[in-house]
């Protein structure tokens, strides 16, 4: 401050003569600053709307999957939806709960976790969500954690963590038959990278007994 | 000036405002658009999906080393348990050449097909850890076929076509770095083929003493998740084997009243150890197999008394040289117009008096969920063990981690009564739960002067660091003392990169010891970052097994004889793997690998022994010509390889490539590379039925085969449905990262950088206009 205060001289006068003159070469550097601060924002917004829309839309799913507990059908989120919730899966100790969609489609994935397999009759569900939105919770479970899923026709079932599998994404096998009942939650691996890699984290969970 | 115009930036002119207008309405423009596209927004992921299809098949994750075998669920006649004599018959004999410091091992393993049926059969088994197989022959009565090295989907291929068009085919391929499975097809009733293997395995060498060791036994390894409710410990083993993914391979276990009835055995295997040391041998001895010795003088022929033996514990011959032994080793290989070279030193096992040097002991102790279950205990008593064996000159520190951190002492304490009394009850204490979360405890554990969290202060910080660390490396030289970090961990660890990063930053004098509990899935990782450390990767299992390995490590530590080594090339160029040299420990032979455009020049190394320089020099040009060494250095370069890809410093697709490149240069079988031998005329009649086999495994000797299957056997017949009569389905996950937070970054980047550029652009103006504004201000 001080040294500006010692050349008043160089004031607006000055400037204004530098800035008349050079008005057509400055102007180009500076729209092409702005070009790239456009940019920048539209990468911030593209990137700031899937965890938007990931919470947005498990904000209307909760309210479709209320509806379907009540009336038992499948009721769809929204309108042009082709997907609909089926379950909700929650981990109390973490205080989560996502509404879990049918079909495991990427389309799918970017609402909610979505239904990979969902085999009732041998009872044997794999879901899959993304690891840096829905599933972010998936590397906080610990073995031993309990987890629930509530279905549309209103039954409960309680699982408990068994183990922690890591295996590339063409290598995954699960058990045609669930014996009391068997849930993967997959989701990729490493947590904390942001390129998609081949190797998926997996929470095999057993259904805890009573 | 320039403060001014930056203080100005925060408080934009017209102009800026304008700018933050404009930004505003693209941005919201932005966000519009994509809600009103959502169907048509391709998201990273749906792309990164369809990216993913074309993959091949074949990311080995090659993540456990041993352990159970786990065959294709794609057969769903494959038990675990073989309760019925397996028509095709296995015998297994393996010759050893021992040459010097490598053997070179000839294992011929006949199927004989007892059945009135055409057979194909598979047979896995193991090799040591550092061996390269690179031959393959398959012997069909007087007519021998010659394997040939291809690429791992391609001689899958040949492999099929032949056995399609009923030629004689065999297949060697690796499951694991130190798992082979053989397959062999069109056997026909009645026949005996012979498919025999060439690898090459280091001699292992402490002091005077050298070992071979020839893994016999694939232990199918006991997994213990939780204990899966009370009445059904049935499938202990079954259910853990099921759930623990190694999805690709599973080998059937031999029922032992099967193998009663199977008489002779069912995989006799006889070992002959032809044994050319160099030197005169002595006390040759085999900790596990009763052996005949003849011959006399340098060359000695070991074979076993009881003739053939079952496959059920791993062969060790161990002998010792009479008098000193040869402290320097030096060997040479050309390989398509490079120069490979291995040298091995020992450095001159000073005379012991008495006491070691002090040390400091870093025990660094993961308590996460992930080690519930037999992990926690084993690394319980590890840590126990090795607190007995500190002594009062020696310092020490426990931390321990999960997502969060303790250390119990805020600095490394002499380890005095007291001391130890504290470490043990809170070691008492330690109880598995939480996440993993390593890096801050790597940090803790790396450096007594590291930086603490304190932002606020960052330059204050660095300086208060670096002098603690310039005091801290001066008393460590003064001192002598030893210090060493050594993690107990069963290796679910994440952030790989920035944790290699640490060691090698700040690893300073630590030596960084790596030791995977359980079913580490990373060892490569470990491995490499031990390695970086200089210090070594133990992989212990489970049970007594996890705490005697502990105890051979810590025997081992207590004594470094030579410490700070270096090795010099003069007058010639040769890059050295590894490249930061370990400290050597009681009689242990540094080994360099290296490759060099032509071997020149005298390697020098040097190293500090009881705190007395020591240095040995060599001309590399002396080097004894062997046919092994460029192997051994392709196969320690595809571990660094597996490591980088592991670390995240190579794309698996590149690392793939790069593996797949090594072995067909080496002619030696990786995760990428098989060997295919195949007949050329057709022996299988046209319409004849092929089955097909796998030959069960007998459980390593000493495990209690009721037990690990339980009632399974035993009640085979019950109505409990049986964990290993599951057939299984595969599946391909969906790619499950937005990535989003990397374009956010990016965006954010661009944002600023623009915005910087922008006010930099106008920063007279801006400047100008402050100037005018504080100008009034004075005035009023």
């Amino acid at each position: 401050m001080a040294a500006a205060l010692t050349q008043p001289g160089c004031g607006p006068a000055q400037l204004g003569r530098a800035d008349k003159e050079g008005e057509p070469r400055r102007a180009l550097p500076l729209l092409l600053f702005l070009a790239i601060m456009g940019c920048g924002g539209m990468l911030i917004a593209q990137a700031l709307y899937i965890p938007v829309k990931a919470q947005a839309a498990q904000i209307l799913l909760a309210r479709a999957f209320d509806e379907s507990l009540a009336t038992g059908a499948p009721v769809k989120p929204w309108s042009w939806a082709d997907t609909a919730p089926i379950a909700r899966v929650s981990a109390p100790r973490l205080q989560v709960s996502e509404i879990v969609l049918s079909g495991g489609s990427g389309e799918a994935m970017a609402f909610g976790p979505t239904a990979v397999v969902d085999d009732r009759a041998n009872r044997v569900t794999v879901l899959a969500a993304h690891r840096d939105t829905h599933f972010e919770f998936v590397q906080r479970l610990l073995i031993g954690d309990d987890i629930w899923i509530e279905r549309i026709d209103g039954t409960t079932a309680n699982y408990r963590v068994a183990r922690v599998q890591i295996a590339a994404w063409d290598e995954f096998t699960h058990p045609t038959d669930g014996a009391e009942g068997l849930l993967a939650l997959t989701t990729c691996y490493p947590f904390g990278t942001h390129e998609p890699g081949p190797l998926r984290y997996i929470i095999w969970a057993e259904r805890a007994q009573g | 000036m320039r403060r001014i115009a930056m203080a100005a930036g925060r408080f934009p002119d017209k102009d800026g405002l304008v700018v933050l207008l404009i930004l505003g309405v693209v941005a919201l423009g932005v966000v519009a658009s994509s809600a009103l596209s959502s169907r048509a927004t391709a998201n990273p992921v749906s792309r990164a999906a369809a990216a993913a299809e074309p993959l091949p098949a074949s990311y080995a994750p090659m993540q456990s080393e041993g352990g159970l075998i786990l065959r294709s669920s794609a057969d769903p006649r494959s038990g675990e348990v073989a309760a019925s004599v397996p028509a095709m018959r296995l015998g297994t004999d393996i010759v050893a050449n021992v040459d010097g410091q490598t053997a070179r091992v000839t294992v011929t393993q006949a199927f004989r097909n007892t059945s009135n049926e055409w057979m194909e059969a598979t047979y896995l088994y193991p090799l040591p850890d550092d061996g390269a197989v690179d031959t393959l022959k398959m012997v069909v009565g007087d007519r021998i076929f010659e394997g040939e090295i291809k690429p791992k989907e391609e001689a899958q291929q040949i492999y099929e076509e032949a056995k399609a068009s009923g030629q004689k085919a065999g297949l060697v391929e690796q499951s694991r770095p130190n798992m082979f499975r053989n397959s062999i097809a069109n056997v026909g009733p009645g026949e005996t083929v012979l498919v025999q293997i060439e690898f090459q395995a280091p001699i292992a060498q402490v002091a005077g003493d050298y070992s071979l060791r020839l893994p016999l036994v694939v232990g199918p390894r006991y997994i213990s998740g939780q204990d899966v409710g009370g009445a059904d410990n049935v499938g202990s083993l079954a259910n853990a084997a099921m759930l623990a993914g190694a999805s690709d391979i599973l080998a059937p276990t031999a029922d032992p009243a099967m193998v009663a009835r199977a008489g002779g055995g069912l995989n006799p295997v006889a070992i002959t150890v032809n044994l050319d040391p160099g030197f005169t041998a002595e006390a040759i001895s085999s900790p596990y197999h009763a052996v005949n010795v003849d011959g006399s003088g340098a060359v000695r022929t070991i074979t076993l008394a009881d003739g053939a033996v079952p496959a059920n514990r791993d062969f060790e011959l161990r002998w010792s040289a009479a008098g000193d032994a040869p402290a320097l080793g030096l060997f040479r290989q050309s390989h398509s117009e490079l120069d490979y070279v291995m040298a091995t030193i020992t450095p001159p096992s000073a005379e012991r008096t008495g006491t070691a040097p002090p040390r400091e002991m870093i025990f660094v102790i993961d308590n996460s969920g992930s080690m519930a279950g037999e992990s926690m205990p084993a690394a319980r008593r590890s840590l126990l063990y090795a607190l007995e064996t500190l002594r009062p000159q020696d310092r020490f520190n426990i931390i321990r981690f999960d997502d969060t951190m303790t250390e119990l002492f805020t600095s490394a304490v002499f380890a005095s009564d007291r001391n130890i009394e504290r470490a043990k009850s809170f070691t008492h204490r330690l109880e598995a739960e939480g996440g993993t979360e390593m890096l801050p405890a790597l940090r803790a554990a790396l450096g007594p002067c590291s930086a603490r969290g304190d932002v606020e202060n960052a330059d204050h910080n660095a300086v208060a660091i670096a002098a603690c660390k310039a005091a801290h490396e001066a008393e460590a030289v003064i001192g002598g003392r030893v210090r060493q970090v050594i993690f107990l961990t069963d290796g679910s660890l994440s952030n790989e990169a920035a944790m290699m990063e640490e060691i090698n930053e700040n690893r300073g004098r630590s030596r960084v010891f790596m030791v995977g509990i359980g079913s580490a899935p990373n060892t490569f990782l470990m491995r490499r970052m031990a390695e970086a450390g200089r210090g070594t990767f133990t992989h212990v299992g489970m049970g007594d097994e996890a705490e005697s390995q502990m105890q051979r490590l810590l025997d081992r530590l207590a004594r470094p004889v030579a410490t700070q080594i270096t090795a010099n090339v003069d007058g010639g160029n040769i890059d050295f793997a590894p490249r930061d040299l370990p400290d050597l420990y009681a009689g242990e032979p540094l080994v360099l690998l290296g490759r060099t455009r032509h071997l020149q020049g005298t390697l020098t190394v040097s190293g500090l022994i009881d705190g007395a320089r020591w240095s040995q020099s060599v001309e590399l040009n002396q080097a004894a010509q062997s046919d092994v060494v460029a192997r051994l250095w392709a196969g320690r370069r595809i571990a660094e390889v597996e490591a980088e890809r592991w670390s995240g410093q190579m794309s698996y697709d590149l690392a793939n490539m790069a593996i797949e490149e090594l072995g067909m240069d080496f002619n030696i079988v990786t995760s990428r590379t098989s060997l295919i031998a195949v007949d050329d005329t057709p022996s299988r009649p046209d319409g004849a039925r092929l089955t097909r086999e796998e030959l069960p495994l007998l459980l390593p000797a000493g495990w209690d085969f009721d037990h690990l299957f339980g009632a399974q056997s035993a009640q085979g017949s019950r109505d409990m449905p049986l964990e290993s009569d599951k057939e299984r389905q595969r599946l391909e996950l969906p790619s499950t990262s937005t990535g989003y937070m990397l374009t956010f970054t990016l965006g954010l980047l661009l944002l600023l950088s623009g915005a910087a550029g922008a006010v930099w652009m106008r920063r007279e103006r801006l400047a100008a206009g402050l100037n005018l504004h504080s100008l009034q201000r004075a005035i009023a």
